[in-house]
């Protein structure tokens, strides 16, 4: 409370006396058992959970087993493939998010016909739910009678349809495509209002400098950029890591475990095999990790920020 | 106690009073014995909805015993179910599966109906697999909802262009009708199979061992996937061959399912077709099929050494333990199982309507010889060699405990394989070795 003083003192503008402090608490108080019921228990409950060897199908045994849950998932080479599969896809999404997104918001910061217009069919993707999304995609894809394959042969560079999702040297090359066309739009935002934050006058002076387009986009755009980069990078790393929807539509794992991520993992923990115990502390492994990487990332860019 | 409508009285008094008597009102303060008046809850998954209510509206008037139905999606009923168990809701009667009886019954969820001989006495009349797949540790669990098996169709239009007379009879056979087919330009891929990780793979991969003369497992539970003489093995190289080698299957089986295959039959695309028997009505009815007309089923063709087994499901309606552990209630639950899984009004009602709203096969064996079954199937197939291929169909040997988790990696396994990331020994190693685990576990 000490610590919260002076900036309520500076917010409110006088000193605080104890009825301030006890009207702010009363305010606050609804909503912090709100949260409460709704996040923190849930958080600290499924921990809790994830010490025992819960499993729903066995009811009448749940032992106490400490960190065995955590051990034993340690240990398991299937999860640290998984583990590998969510890194690739989480660099391979990132990156090409990053990058598509950037053009697309120099493109929509330039005055041309139609801008608007291409910034509300920009949008169509990131309105679709995800499991429409999926679902959209499983069609596009289809090794049968998918468009993806028709386009191709129509175009001439197939001679017969491909084996698309079903081949594992495409399945997360496809995967990663589906999950970057539905979140490269909020990417795109997100970089375009950094871009309009960027002082005209600087342009001016450099092209009097004699600076080239690309001068001016290394030297001004790129760093101007980067705080917008690094929000972009912060929230779509934390969106792969914990994506499932796609893994679960497209190809639930597979084929063989080609597409067996650690998100999907929890699933088939938790739902299939209706292991609580593992799921959650799979769950948390998961969360950790999401959280320690947003924090390094963050730390590495917050002056930026 | 003060009265309320003495003048005397405050309105404290009054609420009390109020609250009280809508308590009571509620049930919450009811009697033990008043527990007869509460309706039956029965849980289904959604299919046949309509068919179930009208069902149940004509059980409700001849028995006066009022049922409280709800249904959930088939993908999430599992579940669902376990949940509800799990949290004590209120169930008497639902829909099982036998892939979920061990789970079920050893968790103390269902209970045996040994005890009521007017469900029993139906097992005299239902085929045998049909009423095993309903028994586990000697008990039985429930009365028939519907009984299937997987059945191997062919397109007879197709075979007779390729100037084959009759339907495979061997899997070595179907290789050599589906090259010539193939290389008469009929159809690129002539033979479909489904091997997508989905809940009917462990169906079609059961069929393709049973007919190799094999199972997964032998009579005490112990695994024998992995040896090379016991069926799967056979059934699994016979698959790669026929993906990687012979190319009569398509690559792209590792991502199709069930109704997949069923689309891609029915598009014509294929020769030959292992499906649920009862799509056999889907795949003859010309609004939804390019090839109606032409479909006909055959024996499941056999391995070397095998026969023309196949595996065959049950689903059943099941008593919980919470409705068997009140007498009345387990009376008024077992009435409604028998309606719907035995005969209503001296006849078995609710699986004839099945069968002619959806095609969906029963355990019954004088179905079989029911006139209006027959004319119906007439239609779209051939009830005898429905019948035949019943009497090969078999449970499936994996159900345990653990089949969900064993399943998870039996599915990748055999997927492996199929997209050579390992050999057909290899990925039945890695099955087996799971088996052995998880039965060692438990």
């Amino acid at each position: 409370m000490s610590n919260r003083t002076p900036a309520l003192r500076r917010l409110i503008g006088r000193p605080v006396s104890a009825y301030d402090q006890k009207s702010a608490m009363l305010f606050l108080a609804p909503m912090m058992v709100i949260l409460t019921v709704v996040a923190v228990f849930p958080i600290l409950y499924s921990f809790w959970i994830s010490l025992f060897d819960l499993k729903l199908t066995r009811p009448h045994r749940a032992p106490f087993v400490w960190l065995d849950n955590y051990a034993h998932i340690f240990q398991d080479s299937m999860f640290w493939d998984s583990v590998g599969r969510s890194t690739s896809f989480t660099l391979m999404s990132v990156s090409a998010i990053m990058f598509i997104a950037m053009l697309m918001a120099l493109l929509l910061n330039e005055e041309f016909r139609g801008r608007r217009i291409l910034s509300a069919i920009l949008l169509i993707p990131w309105a679709i739910p995800y499991v429409a999304n999926g679902l959209m995609w499983k069609w596009i894809y289809d090794s049968g009678y998918g468009a993806l394959n028709g386009l191709l042969f129509q175009l001439g560079l197939i001679d017969k349809y491909m084996v698309m999702l079903g081949d594992v040297q495409k399945t997360m090359l496809l995967i990663t495509n589906s999950f970057v066309w539905k979140e490269v739009p909020l990417a795109t935002i997100l970089l375009l209002v950094t871009l309009k934050s960027i002082r005209a006058d600087l342009y001016s002076a450099a092209k009097v400098d004699g600076a080239n387009v690309w001068q001016r986009f290394v030297h001004i755009t790129l760093p101007a950029l980067t705080p917008g980069f690094a929000l972009v990078m912060i929230y779509e790393t934390m969106m792969a890591i914990r994506h499932f929807d796609l893994f679960f539509i497209l190809t639930e794992g597979g084929p063989a475990d080609a597409s067996h991520v650690v998100a999907w993992q929890v699933y088939v923990e938790t739902f299939r095999k209706l292991a609580f115990g593992t799921g959650a502390a799979l769950a948390y492994i998961m969360a950790i990790v999401t959280f320690t990487l947003a924090f390094f990332i963050i730390r590495s860019t917050s002056r930026k920020l | 106690m003060s009265n309320i409508w003495t003048e005397g009285s405050s309105r404290r008094d009054f609420l009390k009073m109020t609250a009280t008597a809508g308590v009571a009102g509620s049930g919450l303060l009811a009697l033990p014995g008043h527990a007869q008046a509460a309706p039956l809850n029965f849980y289904t998954w959604s299919a046949a909805v309509d068919t179930v209510k009208s069902h149940l509206g004509a059980f409700e008037a001849k028995t006066g015993i009022k049922v409280n139905y709800n249904n959930a999606p088939w993908a999430q009923y599992r579940d669902t179910m376990v949940t509800k168990f799990v949290g004590k809701a209120p169930l008497d009667v639902l829909w099982v599966s036998d892939s979920w009886l061990p789970e079920w019954a050893d968790a103390g969820w269902l209970a045996p109906v040994n005890n009521f001989p007017d469900l029993m006495k139906y097992n005299a009349e239902a085929d045998d697999f049909s009423t095993q797949s309903m028994q586990y540790k000697g008990k039985q669990y429930g009365l028939s909802y519907y009984t299937d098996y997987m059945a191997f169709f062919y397109d007879e239009e197709k075979l007779k262009k390729a100037g084959i007379k009759e339907p495979p009879s061997t899997w070595d056979e179907l290789v050599q009708q589906s090259l010539k087919i193939k290389a008469a330009g009929i159809s690129e891929y002539p033979m479909m199979l489904p091997m997508a990780r989905e809940s009917w793979l462990i169906e079609f991969l059961t069929a393709m061992v049973y007919s190799n003369g094999g199972g997964f497992t032998d009579a005490s539970g112990a695994a024998i996937m992995s040896d090379p003489k016991k069926g799967a093995v056979q059934a699994l190289q016979w698959i790669v061959d026929a993906v990687n080698k012979h190319k009569i299957i398509s690559p792209a089986c590792v991502e199709t399912g069930e109704l997949n295959g069923l689309k891609s039959f029915s598009s014509g695309n294929h020769a030959f077709a292992l499906l649920s028997r009862y799509r056999i009505r889907t795949l003859n009815d010309p609004k939804q099929s390019q090839i109606a007309g032409h479909v006909k089923q055959a024996l499941m063709p056999a391995g070397v050494g095998g026969s023309h087994a196949t595996v065959g499901w049950m689903r059943f309606h099941g008593m919980t333990a919470q409705a068997a552990a009140d007498k009345t209630r387990a009376a008024n639950a077992a009435k409604l199982i028998e309606w719907f899984g035995g005969k209503a009004d001296g006849q078995y009602r609710f699986q004839k309507m099945l069968f002619n709203d959806i095609g969906s096969g029963f355990a019954v064996k004088e179905l079989f010889k029911d006139p209006e079954v027959q004319a119906s199937y007439a239609k779209y197939s051939d009830m005898a060699m429905f019948e035949k291929q019943q009497q090969f169909a078999r449970k499936k040997d994996v159900i345990t405990r653990w089949f969900g988790e064993w399943d998870e990696v039996n599915g990748s396994a055999w997927q492996s394989a199929v997209i050579g990331k390992s050999t057909a020994a290899e990925a039945l190693k890695k099955s087996a070795q799971a088996w052995n685990d998880l039965r060692k576990q438990v």
